[in-house]
């Protein structure tokens, strides 16, 4: 029993990074339909600048607060460049041209922080034993910053005016046009919060899950899959659905093999493609009823 | 007023032109409509009275000619822009955003406009023309009827407190009684807010009832203008594009008028 509150737990803060990942495919493919391979490179890319920040001297605290702003400016800068001169984008379109600024994106940071993993200092805090099951003070900073930051994103979505008026834009991208919402800053907005979030990901998970030019496809996939979930347009799902992944796989590899951890997230992909394709709460074609 | 002044006001199009990528649509259009006057637009489908629409709101880029609300020119401004400064278009099939609620959809009609610029004063105004749609505040627009829909797209339109408002087939797919509140909709706004209204129908007997004046468009120009009574007399026009009889039973075509004309 110890074992498996221990693995759930653990599960739940490696899949609350999958979720902050997946928020971040869903705030773009809701507003765009556009899925967006590099969403995996931001949380790569604010790791491993984080490490060099601190590395430089700076505090971790710091650190932190210059990275995150930083990527979300790279993730608005990379649409900039190579979104944005798209006449006609297709979600076909959108997964090769990502998945060549991905490509790129990762040789860069090859080029600039070498192979190794490398993992950021841990967040303060000393790890608690709670009825046997040993918690890991990082993985409550992880939960607890990926609660707050994912309500964040949801409730901005939902109650704000220009939460609102990317859903519009998504919906019915005439009539938001229309009522004065230029689709153009929609796109940006959707790509500052998808960096946004990748970047929180990326540093409340290095010290324990490591950051190196290769962690961002893994990430990338994982939070991919979890979007899936909801058909790539619920935030609530996607959120979930990250969790969700992260404890199925600790399971697996606690109770199986660790060898077959990443593979758990290819056959909930494959699952979900064959039996519900626009996610679990089975609406057709996403958002556009 | 002369004509200088009056094109001060309202909204004017001057030769306008228009293509899809190289299919030409509109081949010269010249017409103006006034604060306070509803122009209808009528004619078969095909004629190209979306394209003139979307050419004026700026979804479509004008090929040639200008477009200009009140005496400035926004012809080469985009749908957003044009949102901004007064114009409002109220789309084919309504578009209203359908998991939003009636309520949302009116606050992003305002969109253009700060929330503290008299927010609660436009909602009221523009439930007071629909009341139905209050007691459908929180309902997402996606559930309301068709008539509802359309009385939402016109309500989330006048958000913004434009100045021309222009429409494509608000009557499409409505029971007559509905389009009879969406036409009288139409008329209050003319009278009581002096907006000037671009109105595409192919319902030409409701057009008639509420326009000042109608246009009548066939493959991309204009082949008959006038009052609806005067167009709806000529049995050239009426034959023609008004589907023959059509129109006498709304009690403008008389055998006077015939004779008067």
């Amino acid at each position: 029993m110890t074992d498996l509150l221990q693995l759930v737990f653990a599960g739940l803060a490696q899949g609350a990074v999958y979720g902050l990942v997946a928020l971040g495919f869903v705030a773009i493919f809701a507003v765009r339909e556009i899925v967006n391979l590099v969403q995996g490179e931001y949380a790569a890319l604010a790791g491993l600048a984080a490490i060099s920040a601190v590395g430089a001297g700076l505090p971790l605290l710091v650190a932190i607060i210059v990275v995150v702003p930083l990527v979300v400016g790279v993730a608005v800068l990379i649409e900039r460049i190579t979104i944005a001169p798209i006449k006609k984008m297709t979600p076909l379109t959108s997964i090769i041209l990502t998945l060549g600024v991905s490509t790129a994106v990762k040789a860069l940071m090859l080029l600039i922080w070498g192979p190794e993993a490398k993992g950021l200092p841990n967040f303060p805090g000393s790890d608690i034993v709670l009825g046997g099951v040993s918690i890991r003070s990082q993985e409550l900073w992880v939960l607890g910053i990926a609660a707050i930051v994912g309500y964040a994103v949801i409730w901005f979505y939902e109650h704000t005016v220009r939460g609102k008026s990317l859903r519009a834009c998504a919906e019915q991208p005439i009539a938001a046009r229309l009522v004065g919402i230029s689709p153009r800053t929609a796109t940006v907005v959707a790509f500052a919060i998808a960096g946004f979030v990748g970047a929180v990901a990326g540093v409340v998970g290095s010290p324990i899950y490591l950051s190196s030019w290769t962690s961002g496809l893994t990430m990338g996939l994982k939070g991919f899959v979890a979007a899936t979930l909801g058909g790539l347009t619920s935030l609530r799902v996607a959120m979930l659905g990250g969790l969700a992944l992260g404890i199925l796989e600790n399971l697996v590899a606690g109770y199986l093999s660790s060898g077959y951890r990443d593979a758990v997230a290819f056959v909930v992909l494959v699952l979900v493609l064959l039996f519900k394709p626009h996610g679990l709460a089975g609406k057709s074609s996403g958002v556009r009823v | 007023m002369s004509d200088d002044q009056r094109e001060k006001f309202g909204l004017t199009v001057t030769g306008l032109h228009a293509a899809y990528d190289r299919l030409a649509v509109l081949h010269g259009l010249d017409f103006h409509v006034m604060p306070g006057e509803i122009l209808a637009l009528v004619g078969a489908n095909g004629a190209g009275k979306t394209s003139v629409l979307r050419s004026v709101s700026g979804l479509l880029r004008p090929t040639q000619g200008t477009v200009k609300l009140g005496d400035r020119d926004v012809t080469a401004f985009g749908a957003e822009r044009i949102a901004s400064i007064g114009l409002a278009h109220v789309p084919e099939n309504r578009l209203v955003f359908p998991t939003l609620s009636v309520e949302d959809n009116l606050v992003l009609g305002g969109y253009v406009r700060r929330k503290d610029d008299g927010y609660a004063r436009r909602r009221e105004e523009a439930l007071a023309l629909f009341p139905r749609l209050a007691d459908r505040i929180n309902l997402a627009a996606g559930a309301l009827s068709g008539g509802e829909q359309q009385m939402l797209a016109m309500a989330r339109a006048l958000m913004s407190e434009p100045s021309v408002i222009i429409l494509d087939e608000p009557s499409l797919g409505l029971a007559p009684k509905v389009v009879g509140e969406i036409m009288s909709a139409l008329g209050i706004l003319r009278d009581t807010k002096g907006l000037a209204v671009l109105l595409v129908e192919q319902n030409v007997r409701a057009a008639f009832k509420v326009a000042d004046r109608v246009m009548v468009m066939d493959r991309g120009k204009v082949v008959a203008e006038g009052t609806p009574a005067d167009l709806a007399s000529d049995e050239r026009v009426r034959a023609a594009y008004l589907g023959g009889s059509s129109t006498s039973s709304s009690g403008i075509a008389g055998p006077k008028a015939q004779a008067a004309h």
